[in-house]
């Protein structure tokens, strides 16, 4: 049960999938993916539409027909004969890209209590579970436990959504395009949130999304999926040294990597692992001084 | 895990070139029309049994697998199966003994009970059939088109042929939406430990009850929007636009609807 440190939380071996398979409909959408992902790291899963990203995501708690060999939980292969997918999806939070979907109770509080209930959790605790993880996302919990779900806005439903996995204290938490639909500011409470989460709980988080905008910040490891395969694979700063490559990917670049790009067109030799617009200004004052 | 869209495939659209493809709409139209007709006015197992060759050459000439479809009606099959059972063991008219073969208070197997059922199996059969093969020949804009064209005459006598033909293509085109959302909705669900994908025939329908709520909402949300789209772009049903293709039916199109008349007839006479 307690495999080493040096199993990956997460691996994908030569995955691929093919929704409909065997029928005139079926559509292939995973063609090969291999990859690794270790406890505690912080991944970003990007690539444009039609990439595999949310296919992928599904594979991770057996939500498709999987086949054996192709996708295993810290060492466990998931689709083996009575592997307990139970467990799998109390331990692996995923927070989909509609939040509607996944919202099963009309009442704000029953919907995030459903999961810790589901896990047989004590009503004491529950409550208490569900009381953190409303205030953590800025829906008091006095306010907001008996409203109803389809009267809140889009963001607030997000927030329930992320809220209700959160209460199931996943080791691992994986959000597919998590900043759809949030303006500025609640991008940027969202992504201090993470940031917030990921190091107090110790969560391996996994964030899919076609911009690299707050992902660059969120992550420190890049998984680049075109069509169906890895394309690249690596530390953030190093994907984004190939910035153009990934615009070539239809993938939203982060805006100091697009100023850097304009940048390239004066010096050449201008670095695109820029993460910040503070470390874009400075390299650009390093050069304009040299100059 | 639930890939719904395998097990109901009414509503879809499968383009694969063959000639039953490339046939005028409105040939399509009427000659589902007229089996559906027919399906009314057979009544006996010999006349289905004469049927059963045209409806084999329909499925080969489409080139859509039986697999496919046979698999994609499974749902339908059961349901047809339930009401079925119901029939047969409700049958209650005055009999004589000899044709009861089993008896049990009000529930009872008869001969006649099975024949009427087994009759009645076969016409809802044939109507499922000839509609969803119409379905999955015929694009959507071509059955719009063909049904404006067939019913335009109406138009005459200030019957909105337009708008009414609309609802009945939306409505189709729904549901293939309704099941692509509903098997969304079960994954989302299942991630969050409701388990769709475990337990048996019963326990997996109680679960579905829970989605009837989100499709709901998700349908009403849909249909407004779809309304907002439509006046946006100013709709006002087809009666002001003129068709860059037009539709024509070629010699090939009238012999085949011909054919099946004449099917039709043979199998109904005899």
């Amino acid at each position: 049960m307690q495999p080493d440190a040096a199993t990956p939380i997460l691996e994908l071996r030569g995955f691929a999938y093919t929704y409909l398979e065997g029928t005139p409909r079926a559509s292939e959408a995973v063609r090969n993916i291999s990859l690794k992902i270790h406890r505690g790291e912080r991944v970003g899963i990007v690539g444009a539409t039609q990439s595999g990203k949310s296919t992928v995501v599904d594979s991770f708690v057996h939500l498709l027909r999987l086949g054996q060999g192709q996708v295993f939980y810290k060492g466990e292969d998931v689709a083996a004969p009575g592997y307990d997918r139970g467990r799998l999806r109390r331990e692996i939070g995923i927070v989909f890209q509609q939040p509607d979907s996944q919202i099963i109770d009309d009442v704000v509080g029953a919907d995030v209590a459903f999961g810790p209930t589901a896990a047989g959790l004590s009503a004491t605790e529950t409550r208490e579970r569900v009381e953190e993880s409303l205030d953590t996302l800025g829906l008091p919990y006095a306010d907001y436990r008996l409203r109803y779900v389809h009267a809140l806005s889009g963001g607030q439903r997000r927030r329930v959504a992320i809220a209700g996995v959160l209460a199931m204290h996943t080791p691992v938490l994986v959000l597919d395009e998590p900043m759809a639909g949030l303006d500025p500011r609640g991008r940027k409470e969202l992504l201090e949130l993470l940031i917030q989460l990921q190091k107090a709980r110790e969560l391996t988080l996994i964030v899919c999304s076609a911009s690299l905008n707050d992902a660059s910040l969120l992550c420190d490891r890049f998984i680049v999926l075109d069509r169906g395969t890895v394309v690249m694979d690596g530390p953030v700063r190093e994907v984004l040294r190939e910035a153009d490559g990934l615009a070539e990917l239809d993938i939203t670049l982060p805006e100091p990597v697009v100023g850097a790009r304009e940048m390239q067109k004066l010096f050449p030799d201008f670095p695109t692992d820029v993460l910040t617009e503070d470390e874009l200004e400075s390299e650009l004052l390093t050069r304009l001084g040299a100059a | 895990m639930l890939e719904l869209q395998r097990n109901v495939i009414f509503g879809q659209f499968v383009e694969t070139g063959s000639f039953i493809h490339r046939m005028d709409a409105r040939v399509k139209i009427a000659a589902t029309s007229v089996l559906i007709v027919a399906s009314f006015l057979i009544d006996t197992f010999l006349g289905f049994g004469v049927l059963l060759p045209l409806l084999v050459v329909i499925g080969v000439v489409s080139r859509i697998p039986l697999g496919y479809v046979l698999q994609g009606s499974r749902i339908f099959i059961a349901f047809l199966g339930f009401i079925l059972a119901f029939q047969v063991l409700f049958y209650a008219r005055d009999l004589p003994e000899s044709s009861y073969l089993w008896r049990w208070g009000i529930l009872s197997v008869s001969t006649e009970g099975l024949y009427t059922a087994g009759i009645l199996a076969l016409r809802v059969i044939l109507l499922y059939y000839v509609t969803t093969m119409l379905m999955l020949t015929t694009s959507l804009v071509d059955l719009t088109n063909g049904l404006e064209l067939i019913f335009g005459p109406l138009q005459r006598l200030r019957v909105p042929v337009n708008e009414l033909v609309l609802v009945f293509v939306i409505a189709i085109k729904f549901v293939p939406i309704f099941i692509e959302e509903m098997e969304r909705l079960a994954r989302a669900q299942t991630a969050r430990g409701v388990p769709f994908d475990e337990g048996g025939a019963l326990t997996r329908a109680r679960r579905l009850g829970r989605l009837l709520v989100p499709i709901f909402i998700s349908g009403f949300a849909r249909a407004d929007t779809l309304t907002i789209a439509m006046n946006t772009r100013s709709y006002r049903g087809g009666r002001y636009r003129t068709k860059l293709r037009q539709m024509r039916a070629n010699p090939s199109d009238w012999l085949a609807l011909t054919l099946v008349i004449a099917w039709i007839t043979v199998a109904w006479l005899v």
